[in-house]
């Protein structure tokens, strides 16, 4: 054993990231959920004999803003993210509120989007699979707009700062991930589908 | 001796007070393990007389108490509670009172998180009972839940994907609380590779049900869309497929079997070298088969679907197979670890000694089942009932009451009578042997799980007979582990910091710990810090 | 039965004897597995029952050692009234003995393995056919569909047992296909079963070698009923069997009845009809009175030219029970039809007279 390791009450040091930590384990929790959706995705996509079923037609544009929007959140978060390292507390708030914006609206455009569907949940398995994983991926997103929301609070309070950063590193991290699973159902609802 | 300052304690201790709302509001580690505790024997409780009904009404054929929708019910509760609701949150609870006192921590990581994973419990668990008092019952389709029969179900069945998904969340939260606790809260010197053996099989565990119990969750959100929105994804004759939910099921389902076990193998672990007065033979084997387990756990879940004839029999054979290799070294280190030991026969180190006899026969039985030739006789048959039983009483359940014998006086101050545990250890090892092993021969005589009722020709009437007589010797054993309990917790508080001359660092501090858990701590140079604090005073003199 | 003799009787018993003798017991029970397997009655149950025994004979080694060498460590080194109170050795294994403990299972399953897959192989074979028999199991019922025969053999739900009789020493082809939930087919004396999936047409093939009855279950749970859905499996000489297929085939629409007033009352129940036989006048409707007592299963009632259902003249649409509704059936020309329920097939069928 090192001298230093002796001296040094580690959980001083090392509980700071424990947060950050928890989230990156939930994240992997949720990788493995959406990784099941994915996985009965291709089960069924494996066994059927026309993807999708012949009446079925979704539309590329607007999932393509979708995902514009959703990739350049994350980006401004991440800008947040840089900002609030460099103690820079008033660019962490406009970053947060630009991700905010961005999100809501992905949310807004998502909602229209669904209205202009040809097919409802009921009329067979690829709109099942259509609605419930597109849905419960919206759900997080605003499952991750709430978090968000919280730490724009925290930062609009002062409760943040260069030293404890960790609410707007855990939040990045769960939102990162709720943007590639996007970038995951895009790719197997909308360009593996285009005809 | 060297010791190391416990460190500062920034937020005031408030002073301990009884009463109930003190329990409802705590977020100390300790209290949340004995709820735990608690709730966990409750719910045995209820699941055992649910298994004594279904022996009951097994005992001779032909309908005597429970026509076959109540019998249905009665075992798909019976394996949901047992598994979800007993055994668990058992080696939960094991984990909450001990991972932070065995690494040397103040509480648990999240501690507010760690409470709320617990209220879920209770919680998850009354939902899914309370479908007994709806209008066609509790859900009736087997704790596997297979699509469509579970499609056809009630309310019953509602509330118990409703149930299972609240303790999904219990569990995931729990576990993230384990994994952050034991890489981020170690005292100094504990190392990753002086971890007590116990920590590693929880955090094993907890990685486990991080990543497998979402699979789960997802079944069990299709299966309700299915139920409710219409959807078609368990409907073929609408492109869905009805194997999905066995997939999803069983990649979240034998990794659960994994986290049933592997605690009790950490207690055993611990147990073994304490009252062998020796070192664990293999401290480095047994961590490493632990993780090849964790990890192989994920690749074999298709054996249970050898009989659908729609899986890669080979793969899963061969996976299945190799998972006896790591199991074969745990039994290899635990003999290795008796050998030239000097045994003390305590209540703990009895049921220690008993898990190995009976998980080993719980090992073997399952050899034949990896076989996809040989499982395609067996399988669905009551030689699979013996096997699980096996496993999960032989194994865990002996486990768990060696771990409850060995920190009992821990936890309470208070040690069990040793008298009573005698008796409690012979009549369970009895009653579980004649309970479950006639059933391996039942199975290979075709009896097949989960009917309600069987004909008077078939050759099975006397083996049912004799597992009958032996779930109400299990029942006798477990009144007399209460009768213990409830004695032992009327006397004076006597038990000393150390009953058993331990190796890990809860025996360093009172019996029961202090609310901070430490005054002081031992240098920690081994996985035995208590062992080298001891020795360390016998060669001082006695002097501390 | 053997009696594990493992533990050395040196030494002071004191009072473990009894509990050493009694671990004994315990631990020699896995041998008498190899006594009570059923013997397969077909040539690939057969090749189970000796991959069985192969089985048992790398399992049941490694069985009493493990369990001797624990029962003999308890008794040898347990801690005595006359301990000196000296620390025993404190060893711990070195990384080669680690190494050993990780080769000993690797080299079982490595001799274990390619047993199981040989086996497998011969399990899974499907020689040419004889006889060709379409399964199909429902809720709770199973019917069998004789192809190259053109019949079927079926049972009454809770009441009598669906019936397959098969040839001795001819390989029988089955095909498995369920339309509500999933089922195993199973014949324990085959030592083999095979699940009845919705949507999915499972197959396998076996060669019976010995006459005799066995019974048969399904093996998946199916719901309410699932432990009355049994079968009766009937192995009996070429000559019988072909006796037992003639019989058969005439038997189908060979019910009589007359024609009693303008209304028929068809009552399901427990995967039944009240009749096997209604009659009604040519060339006039006729009311129909549709009762379903089975709840939440589905019934219809339809009707066809004769079993082989080649034009339909009737169908009622597929209604959840319990329920009743009166339908206007259609004016027949006099001769002799079949009905049924297109749910469950010809476990629910019978003929319709019309004079």
């Amino acid at each position: 054993m090192s001298l230093a390791e002796t001296i040094t009450d580690e959980r001083a040091v090392r509980g700071t990231s424990s947060p950050v930590l928890g989230m990156v384990l939930f994240v992997a929790s949720e990788a493995m959920f959406f990784g099941a959706l994915f996985g009965a995705y291709f089960t069924i996509y494996s066994g059927a004999s026309s993807w999708p079923p012949k009446g079925i037609e979704t539309n590329i544009g607007i999932p393509a803003v979708l995902t514009a929007l959703l990739i350049s959140s994350s980006i401004t978060l991440q800008l947040g993210v840089a900002a609030v390292r460099r103690g820079r507390m008033d660019r962490l708030n406009r970053w947060l509120e630009l991700t905010l914006v961005l999100g809501i609206a992905f949310l807004v455009l998502q909602a229209y989007d669904y209205s202009q569907l040809n097919f409802g949940i009921r009329e067979g398995v690829f709109p099942s699979l259509f609605y419930v994983m597109t849905g419960l991926h919206m759900a997080h997103v605003i499952g991750g707009a709430v978090l968000l929301g919280m730490v724009y609070v925290q930062a609009r309070t002062g409760q943040l700062s260069m030293e404890r950063h960790e609410p707007v590193e855990s939040a990045a991290i769960y939102w990162h991930f709720v943007d590639v699973v996007w970038i995951g159902l895009f790719s197997v609802f909308y360009l593996a589908t285009m005809r | 001796m060297a010791i190391t300052e416990a460190p500062q304690v920034h937020t005031p201790q408030p002073e301990p007070r009884s009463g109930l709302m003190t329990w409802l509001t705590t977020t100390d580690h300790k209290r949340i393990g004995i709820l735990y505790f608690i709730n966990s024997f409750t719910f045995f409780g209820v699941g055992g007389v649910l298994a004594l009904l279904m022996r009951t009404e097994l005992a001779q054929p032909g309908t005597q108490i429970f026509p076959p929708h109540a019998y249905n019910q009665l075992f798909t509760l019976h394996g949901t509670i047992m598994i979800f609701l007993f055994i668990f949150p058992m080696l939960n609870g094991f984990g909450n009172y001990f991972v932070p006192l065995h690494i040397g921590a103040l509480d648990m990581a999240f501690p507010r998180i760690n409470a709320l994973s617990f209220w879920l419990l209770p919680v998850g668990g009354l939902t899914i009972v309370s479908g007994f008092f709806t209008k066609g019952g509790a859900a009736a389709a087997g704790w596997t839940s297979y699509v469509p029969v579970s499609l056809q179900g009630g309310t019953g069945q509602d509330l118990w994907i409703i149930g299972l998904l609240i303790l999904g969340v219990s569990s995931l939260l729990g576990a993230i609380n384990f994994v952050v606790t034991i890489l981020r809260l170690r005292a100094p010197g504990m190392s990753m590779i002086r971890l007590p053996i116990f920590v590693w099989s929880v955090l094993a565990t907890s990685l486990l049900a991080i990543l497998a119990i979402p699979a789960l969750t997802t079944a069990l959100i299709l299966q309700f869309a299915d139920r409710h929105l219409g959807t078609a994804f368990f409907d073929p004759t609408r492109g869905g497929s009805v194997l999905l939910w066995q997939h999803l099921f069983w990649f979240f389902g034998h990794p659960e079997v994994y986290m049933l076990i592997l605690g009790a193998w950490g207690i055993v672990s611990e147990i073994l070298p304490v009252f062998s007065g020796k070192p664990l033979f293999g401290y480095r084997g047994v961590v490493l088969s632990f993780l090849m387990i964790t990890a192989l756990s994920f690749t074999v879940w298709a054996h249970h679907m050898f009989a659908t004839g729609a899986v890669e029999l080979p793969f899963f054979s061969i996976t299945t197979e190799l998972i006896s290799i790591p199991t074969g070294v745990l039994f290899f280190n635990w003999l290795a670890t008796l050998y030239k030991g000097r045994l003390k026969l305590d209540p703990p180190m009895l049921f220690a000694l008993g898990f190995i006899a009976m998980f080993l026969i719980g090992g073997i039985d399952g050899v034949w089942a990896a076989s996809p030739a040989m499982d395609f006789a067996i399988t669905d048959t009551y030689w699979v009932v013996a096997h699980i039983h096996y496993v999960l009483f032989g194994g865990t359940v002996f486990g768990i009451m060696a771990g409850m014998y060995y920190w009992f006086p821990k936890m309470t101050g208070r040690a069990l009578s040793a008298k009573l545990g005698q008796w409690h250890f012979w009549v369970q090892l009895i009653g579980f042997n004649l309970t479950f092993f006639p059933m391996h021969i039942l199975g290979l005589r075709g009896m097949p799980r989960r009917i309600a009722d069987y004909a008077p020709d078939r050759g099975w009437t006397f083996l049912n007979l004799l597992a009958t007589i032996g779930a109400y010797l299990i029942g006798v054993s477990m009144l007399i582990f209460l009768a213990n309990v409830i004695i032992t917790l009327r006397r004076p508080r006597d038990a000393v910091a150390d009953p058993w001359e331990g190796n890990t660092l809860e025996w360093f501090t009172s019996s029961p710990p202090p609310p901070h858990n430490f005054d002081v701590l031992p240098e920690i140079r081994s996985n035995r810090p208590v062992y080298d604090a001891r020795k360390a005073q016998l060669a001082s003199g006695g002097q501390s | 039965m053997i009696r594990n003799s493992g533990a050395p009787r040196s030494g002071r018993g004191g009072n473990l004897g009894p509990r050493v003798r009694l671990i004994a017991v315990v631990s020699a029970l896995p041998l008498f597995l190899s006594g009570c397997a059923l013997q397969g009655v077909t040539t690939q149950g057969q090749a189970v029952d000796t991959l069985y025994n192969t089985i048992v004979s790398l399992a049941a080694p490694v069985f009493v050692i493990v369990e001797a060498l624990l029962i003999w460590f308890i008794f040898r080194f347990r801690k005595r009234a006359d301990d000196d109170g000296r620390e025993p050795p404190q060893t711990q294994g070195s990384t080669r003995v680690l190494m050993i403990f990780f080769l000993i299972p690797t080299v079982i399953v490595a001799v274990l393995f390619p047993f199981g897959e040989r086996t497998l192989s011969e399990v899974q074979a499907s020689p040419p056919a004889a006889v060709t028999i379409k399964v199909q199991g429902f809720q709770w019922e199973w019917t069998f569909n004789y192809v190259n025969e053109g019949f079927f053999s079926t049972g009454k739900t809770l009441v009598k047992p669906a019936l397959m009789e098969l040839p001795v020493g001819q390989p029988v082809h089955i095909l498995l296909n369920s339309q509500d939930v999933i089922h195993s087919f199973f014949v324990p004396q085959f030592l083999f079963k095979r699940d009845v999936v919705p949507g999915r047409t499972n197959s396998f093939t076996f060669t019976p070698t010995q006459i005799g009855t066995f019974n048969g279950q399904c093996a998946e749970f199916c719901g309410l009923y699932h432990s009355k859905m049994t079968f009766i499996v009937k192995v009996v000489s070429q000559q019988d069997y072909d006796a037992w297929v003639t019989k058969e085939k005439k038997a189908a629409l060979q019910a009589n009845c007359s024609p009693q007033g303008s209304t028929v009352t068809m009552t399901a129940h427990n995967i039944s009809w009240n009749t096997n036989c209604i009659a009604v006048k040519a060339k006039t409707p006729f009311h129909l009175v549709f009762k379903n007592e089975d709840s939440g299963i589905q019934h219809n009632f339809s009707i066809y030219d004769s079993p082989a259902r080649k034009k339909n003249f009737f169908r009622t649409p597929r209604l959840t029970g319990p329920t009743s509704q009166t339908f206007t059936g259609p004016a027949l020309k006099a001769g002799k039809y079949y009905f049924q329920c297109d749910v469950h097939g010809p476990a629910m069928s019978g003929v319709v007279i019309v004079k």
